[in-house]
């Protein structure tokens, strides 16, 4: 089973991704932005983070180009509210570029997140 | 001077000298040195008309005193003398003589009157025909010479001498001098004219320059015959020399105009609008020039659209349409119209017309017309396809902004209640929790809902005329609770009991979103400044807001916060454009604002510096004032 860090500003959503990867065994430390989660990050070791996009003070992409540009290579899962289809340019595609392992679309059911987790674990 | 004495001795001496002065046929007199009569023959009455008799032996009177008195002062009395005298409507020729009864005797004076009335009246006739004959060249600016031949020698008229700036009689110029006068472009002219008249031909028509002193320029025509004497030799050159100089400009000035004209016609078809020029004397507006544009468009030639009624363009099924424009020419007023156009082939096209009144005279109605037309089928269809690629933009965004919005929405609803569904049993406190998440999401979901048909203004709110002051304060109280402990709000509500015509629920909305904007801005620590007043607004401000001047409800509300730069700022009412994060702002809250606003007939305006703050300006309409 993994330590996770959450990244979410939403505390519904933060809710639910947290049950479902606590009813998996998984450990989960929840935060609501890009600063937060760099607090953690320099605070603890984690197996692997699971984090939104659009987001208050550091978003998602940010977060992701600071984690890889300090040489934090930590799989991360993006969880996005864009769809890949999506209009908007600020997308989750842009986020793989970046150097996220895997996104995840919402809305997902609880066993898309616990496979994608499954699988970049295993990687 | 010798007095007049005869000899004596002869038959001529027994004559007396009053029997002479009868034979004189002519009125005649003798007078005394001292002016007194002496004698007088009897025609004397035909001179004196209506004067009394002269009397002998005493001092003469009338018209024999007045040639008297002439001779006295002009010849004196011992000079014969003689001189023209009108004397009432008649002229006479006034003969005086001196004459001597013996050699040494007292001087007496003959005065003899000879009525000259025709032949003064026919010399006269002469003079005033020559004198019209010079008033005529004169104004013709004609000049005559002749050139003798053998002598060289020319006479010049007066007005020949005018002619080339000259003072008459002055000394003529000779040939070579007189070519000093003529324009040096044109004396290679003049010395091929002076040529031909040296060998005794006529010129007809000869045009050149010459420069007068003064150095003004003058177009001259030579017109020369050449005259022969009773042998049939030619011996001389007449001529005539006219000043031509205002007819060549008027023939420039001609020929100036007809190559503007060219010109500007050459322009009018060139000119990728359709032109044409429409005369409203008739009945019917006639076509009086088209440009070429205007034939292509049509499809009609210039000759078959010239001096036909415009109606030529009138499709068959849609006249009203030119009515409006027949309209607008009668009224003189011109206007512009959109119009479906028939080409000569039937086909239609969509077009642009523009007519302007042409202002032959200010003040006076005009009645010629010009009209301009384009075919604007293509731009519309561009700015159609413009529209709707606009449109679809502004649904991808809105669309994506929505999905993404409702996504994170969902998420917690399909996560919880698939979560809850496995541990109903187990954990109900738990349940309990995901059931408040999954609601709280789907209300959520619903606001978003609800705040996107706003925003596409499908559902009609209901308005009617409520006191803003009021609706403004109510907003501001169910605001206060839900804003930042460190946030303020600093009110002027000064409206009175002024009305709009506004929906509550749609004043909340404006005022909640614009204060959490404002408050967001503030970073939980700072004032929002909420004001509302009644301004007058004027016509420049009226301009720049898009409204009419008048009275106008304005609701201020500003931060000193962050502010926004310029892009941003020009990006804040575009849906789903937002700075804040997930969450916490839909991107749609002044889109909705602005929308709103819209509705109400108002208008709304930002401004906003960085670090210096933000104020949003809301214009109401007035409806009444109690």
């Amino acid at each position: 089973m993994a330590h996770i860090l959450l990244v979410e500003d939403s505390p519904e959503v933060s809710l639910s991704v947290s049950e479902i990867l606590a009813n998996a065994g998984h450990t989960v430390e929840e935060t609501s932005s890009g600063k937060e989660a760099i607090k953690a990050l320099r605070a603890g070791a984690f197996d692997l983070i699971v984090s939104d996009i659009w987001m208050p003070e550091m978003d998602g992409i940010a977060l992701l180009k600071e984690m890889r540009g300090a040489g934090n290579d930590i799989p991360v899962v993006v969880i996005s509210g864009c769809a890949p289809n999506s209009p908007l340019t600020y997308t989750a595609p842009l986020a793989a570029t970046f150097g996220a392992n895997i996104v995840v679309y919402k809305p997902f059911e609880k066993d898309e997140l616990l496979r994608a987790v499954a699988s970049v674990l295993a990687d | 001077m010798t007095a007049i004495s005869f000899s004596t001795n002869t038959e001529f001496d027994r004559l007396t000298p009053r029997a002479w002065l009868e034979a004189i046929l002519v009125p005649a007199i003798v007078l005394d040195e001292a002016g007194i009569l002496l004698a007088h023959n009897t025609h004397v009455e035909d001179l004196l008309q209506h004067h009394a008799a002269p009397t002998l032996g005493k001092a003469i009177e009338g018209p024999f005193r007045i040639m008297a008195d002439r001779v006295r002062r002009v010849a004196g009395l011992e000079t014969r003398a003689w001189f023209e005298q009108p004397i009432g409507n008649a002229w006479y020729r006034i003969a005086a003589y001196p004459l001597r009864a013996r050699p040494d005797g007292p001087v007496m004076q003959a005065i003899i009157a000879t009525d000259i009335t025709k032949q003064k009246h026919a010399e006269f006739e002469i003079r005033e025909s020559e004198g019209q004959l010079e008033e005529a060249t004169r104004i013709a600016q004609l000049g005559t010479y002749k050139s003798i031949w053998d002598t060289g020698a020319a006479h010049w008229s007066p007005n020949m001498y005018i002619i080339h700036g000259l003072t008459p009689g002055s000394p003529l110029t000779g040939r070579d001098r007189y070519g000093e006068l003529v324009h040096p472009d044109d004396r290679h002219l003049y010395e091929r004219y002076a040529a031909i008249q040296s060998e005794g031909k006529a010129l007809n028509g000869a045009e050149y320059r010459i420069v007068r002193k003064d150095g003004s320029m003058r177009w001259l025509r030579l017109d020369a015959r050449v005259l022969f004497d009773a042998d049939g030799q030619s011996y001389a050159t007449f001529g005539t020399c006219q000043d031509i100089t205002e007819g060549k400009q008027r023939e420039q000035e001609l020929r100036n105009l007809l190559r503007r004209n060219a010109i500007l016609y050459e322009a009018l078809d060139a000119s990728p609008i359709g032109v044409a020029v429409v005369t409203t004397d008739s009945p019917r507006p006639e076509v009086f020039y088209v440009n070429a544009e205007f034939v292509r468009l049509t499809g009609y030639k210039a000759s078959s659209l010239t001096k036909r009624s415009i109606g030529a363009l009138i499709p068959g099924d849609d006249a009203s349409q030119w009515d409006m424009v027949l309209e607008a020419l009668h009224t003189s007023g011109g206007g512009a119209f959109e119009l479906t156009c028939a080409r000569r082939d039937g086909t239609t096209f969509l077009g642009q017309i523009e007519v302007a009144p042409v202002r032959d005279h200010p003040g006076r109605d005009a009645t010629v017309f010009v009209l301009n037309l384009r075919d604007i089928t293509l731009d519309r269809q561009r700015s159609a396809a413009l529209l709707q690629s606009q449109k679809m933009e502004a649904l991808g965004q809105l669309s994506g902004g929505v999905a993404h919005e409702i996504n994170n929405l969902l998420q917690p609803v399909l996560a919880l209640s698939d979560l809850g569904r496995d541990i109903a049993d187990k954990d109900p406190v738990k349940v309990r929790k995901y059931f408040e998440v999954i609601s709280s999401s789907a209300r959520k979901a619903r606001d978003i809902v609800r705040q996107v048909l706003t925003f596409a203004r499908r559902d009609t709110p209901e308005v009617a005329a409520y006191p803003i002051a009021g609706l403004v304060r109510d907003a501001l109280r169910l605001l206060q609770s839900g804003l930042p402990p460190g946030i303020k709000l600093v009110e002027h509500i000064d409206a009175g009991a002024v009305e709009a015509v506004v929906n509550p629920t749609q004043v909340s909305q404006v005022v909640l979103n614009l204060v959490k904007n404002a408050a967001d801005a503030l970073d939980g620590e700072g004032d929002v400044t909420v004001e509302l007043t009644c301004v007058d607004i004027d016509a420049a401000n009226a301009a720049a807001l898009t409204v009419s001047p008048g009275q106008w409800i304005k609701l201020r509300i500003a931060d000193d916060g962050e502010g926004m730069d310029s892009y941003t700022l020009s990006r804040v009412f575009e849906p789903f454009f937002t700075t804040k994060v997930a969450g916490k702002g839909t991107g749609l809250g002044l889109s909705v604002v602005y929308s709103i606003v819209n509705g109400w007939g108002g208008a709304l305006k930002m401004e906003s510096e960085v670090d210096k703050g933000t104020t949003a300006m809301i214009y109401i309409p007035v409806v009444a004032t109690p």
